[in-house]
């Protein structure tokens, strides 16, 4: 069986970092954890910012609102996007360095000197990154610009070019002006007060493997600390063994019975899977659990996002998780 | 033979793209699988950094090299097979050293560009590194092997673009003639130990160390210094790798998943192929879920399910069994729906062949589970 929900929850202390970078293999659900933890922070009254990287934007459409672009955007009250494009970073960076924005246009948008930016180690890595971590610094009528800012990092092999970034340029950068950013970045990531790390995951074999072996990276490679591991489509029981097993016997049966016993087949065989899955998962990696149910719809749509905003919300607070009742009630309505 | 496998028989070369999380890595494994049952001297070749593929063929590690797969994993999984199947996984930054190696006109140079920080960096820093290198290294198992067929397992490209563009961009980089007009100076002085004065005393340098720190820049100059000579040997042979691509022994599969932004990717990825001249043997869209109820419209209700289940003595049952069926096979439909609605989408915006593989009971991770993947194909 799943362990039960109030054994170990990462609690709403991971809400109160200013940095949550949100990462996991490639399709498991990545923008939409990051955009439901947003949502779940911007509802309890933080002014958010949530961030991708280099992306075809996911996440301000999932909030139902246009594209954000280069520049943050209020999709919902108190809760701003964000897309960061390597040009428009590099720009920023550019003219905060050498303060004046002619100077960096006279400069930096010749051809020339774009060769040289890509053909530096890691800076367009550095700036996109930079930009996220100036976000977090960034302070406004004496207090922080955002309370929470959601990284929706890359999968898995890209998280870590990009987040190592700091790192690599410590160890080859002599001294100058990008090591001193590097070490401010540097400071910043790996500081447990300010910074987290939330793991995303299915229940299936190569999710999970990805997963404990991105772990392993920000353990041992990042030290970036980890604050949850989210299991996101958790398949939930809803027939016993007994039932699967008599259920079985009726899969050739005419319709309606042998479709539905197929399909509760089915059902069956995905949640012995998964359960073993999470299990192996929570065996490797030493973190507390969010469990995002999985959730039947037809359109992954601001209220799907919703649902799951629900579920991450109810178990930060540590209340029962009442997903059941709201669909009941939809159901009704 | 399967519809993938019609489609790639006569190619040499078949090249899996698509978004990470789709399957590519399960679907190259399982038609080099299929050949090599079949009799073929099969290569498949993985880039992926998550060493999926090696997870999949049971092996430990594939290093830069290929390995057959042992004879016993065959055994494992009740298969015997009548060809061989190796398998590989880049590594990048070896295959930059083979490349330089390969042109660098004596060990001097050869080592002193193994040194340079900026090269160092290279191979996991520069945008498309990777992409480029597993095309180089494909040119080289196609030109110097004797496969029978080569599969190739991309990177989960966060954009489609990169891939495509990986070689010209890197050769853009390595090439770039503004960039030696300016570093002129610097590339005549053709020896180590540079100071930025070489780099001239032009506005642009200053202000670029500025923002940089000088030695950096420094370094640079000394990596373009010492690719001086080995340009146009690099743009002759991916210029060779652009036209082997372009062959028709070669095609690519486009993979996707059955959801909307997997589709509206793998759509993109197509029509970016075609508009390069690349030729596209297929799409696959992985992981369908079958459709269950035979009829339109909506799904049976409880009570329908309650009447049919009366006549098969299942009383000692959960009381809400028909509830509970009836939610299950509803949601179920709701998924396949959707599903199909996106296969559809595919087959009607592509004239390519397009597979819908279903989603397997069992998951796909060991040679056994590859071949019941491979009957699909």
């Amino acid at each position: 069986m799943v362990a039960s929900l109030s054994s170990v929850v990462p609690g709403l202390a991971l809400l109160d970092r200013r940095l949550i970078i949100v990462t996991g293999k490639g399709g498991v659900g990545k923008s939409t954890i990051a955009a439901a933890l947003a949502l779940v922070a911007a509802r309890r009254g933080k002014r958010v910012l949530v961030c991708e990287v280099n992306a075809q934007e996911r996440i301000a459409p999932l909030l139902g609102g246009p594209p954000s672009g280069e520049s943050t955007h209020e999709v919902l009250p108190g809760l701003h996007s964000l897309n960061v494009t390597p040009r428009a970073a590099m720009r920023e960076y550019g003219i905060m360095v050498l303060r004046y924005r002619a100077l960096y246009d006279a400069v930096f948008e010749n051809r020339v000197v774009r060769f040289f930016l890509r053909a530096i180690p890691s800076l367009s890595e550095l700036v996109m990154l930079g930009k996220v971590l100036h976000e977090v610094r960034l302070v406004e009528k004496g207090r922080p610009r955002w309370d929470l800012v959601v990284l929706d990092a890359p999968s898995t092999g890209h998280a870590v070019q990009l987040l190592r970034v700091p790192r690599v340029l410590l160890d080859t950068v002599p001294p100058g002006p990008l090591r001193r950013d590097a070490e401010w970045m540097q400071a910043l990531l790996l500081d447990p007060a300010l910074t987290t790390a939330a793991l995303v995951t299915l229940p299936e074999e190569m999710p999970v493997n990805e997963a404990i072996e991105l772990d392993e990276a920000l353990r041992h490679l990042l030290e970036i600390p980890r604050g949850a591991l989210v299991m996101n489509a958790m398949p939930t029981a809803r027939f016993s063994r007994e039932e699967l097993a008599r259920l079985d016997e009726l899969r050739q049966a005419a319709p309606p019975l042998g479709p539905a016993a197929q399909a509760a087949h089915f059902q069956g065989v995905r949640v012995a899977q998964a359960e073993e899955h999470l299990s192996r998962a929570r065996a490797a990696i030493d973190l507390p659990l969010l469990l995002v149910p999985w959730l039947a719809r037809e359109r992954w749509d601001r209220s799907a996002l919703e649902d799951v905003a629900d579920v991450l919300q109810s178990q930060l607070e540590m209340r029962p998780v009442s997903l059941a009742a709201k669909a009941a009630a939809r159901e009704g309505s | 033979m399967g519809a993938l496998e019609q489609a790639l028989a006569t190619q040499r070369v078949a090249v899996f793209v698509g978004s990470g999380g789709v399957g590519k890595t399960s679907l190259a494994a399982a038609l080099a699988l299929k050949r090599s049952m079949e009799g073929e001297k099969v290569l498949v070749c993985t880039i992926d950094p998550a060493k999926r593929l090696a997870n999949a063929l049971g092996l430990k590690s594939l290093g830069n090299l290929e390995a057959r797969v042992p004879a016993e994993k065959f055994r494992e999984a009740g298969l015997s097979p009548k060809g061989r199947l190796f398998a590989m996984m880049l590594d990048v930054k070896r295959t930059w050293d083979d490349l330089v190696a390969r042109h660098a006109p004596d060990p001097v140079r050869r080592e002193r560009i193994y040194r340079n920080r900026v090269y160092q960096q290279l191979s996991s820093a520069l945008a498309g590194s990777q992409e480029y290198m597993a095309m180089e290294k494909l040119y080289e198992l196609a030109t110097e092997r004797d496969y029978d067929l080569i599969v190739l397992d991309t990177p989960p490209t966060a954009h489609a673009l990169d891939f495509l563009e990986a070689p010209g961009r890197i050769l853009d980089f390595l090439g770039n003639e503004t960039a030696q007009v300016l570093l002129a100076p610097a590339l005549s002085a053709g020896k180590l130990g540079l100071r930025l004065f070489h780099l001239g005393s032009s506005y642009v340098a200053k202000t670029l160390a500025r923002f940089t720190g000088a030695e950096v820049l420094t370094e640079l100059a000394e990596l373009m210094a010492s690719f001086q000579g080995m340009y146009a040997g690099f743009k002759n042979r991916a210029a060779a790798v652009r036209a082997l691509l372009a062959q028709p022994e070669v095609g690519f599969v486009v993979v996707s998943g059955a959801t909307p932004a997997s589709v509206k990717e793998a759509l993109y990825f197509y029509d970016r192929l075609r508009s390069d001249f690349m030729p596209v043997a297929g799409l696959v869209v992985n992981r369908v879920t079958p459709e269950l109820w035979p009829r339109a419209g909506s799904t049976p209700t409880d009570v329908e399910l309650a009447e049919a289940l009366a006549g098969h003595h299942l009383e000692g049952l959960g009381a809400d069994l028909a509830a509970r069926l009836a939610r299950t096979l509803a949601e179920h439909e709701t998924l396949a729906r959707a599903e199909a609605a996106q296969v559809n989408r595919i087959v009607h915006s592509t004239q390519a062949r397009v597979l819908a593989v279903p989603r397997l009971e069992r998951e796909v991770h060991d040679l056994a589970s590859l071949s019941r993947l491979a009957v699909c194909l």
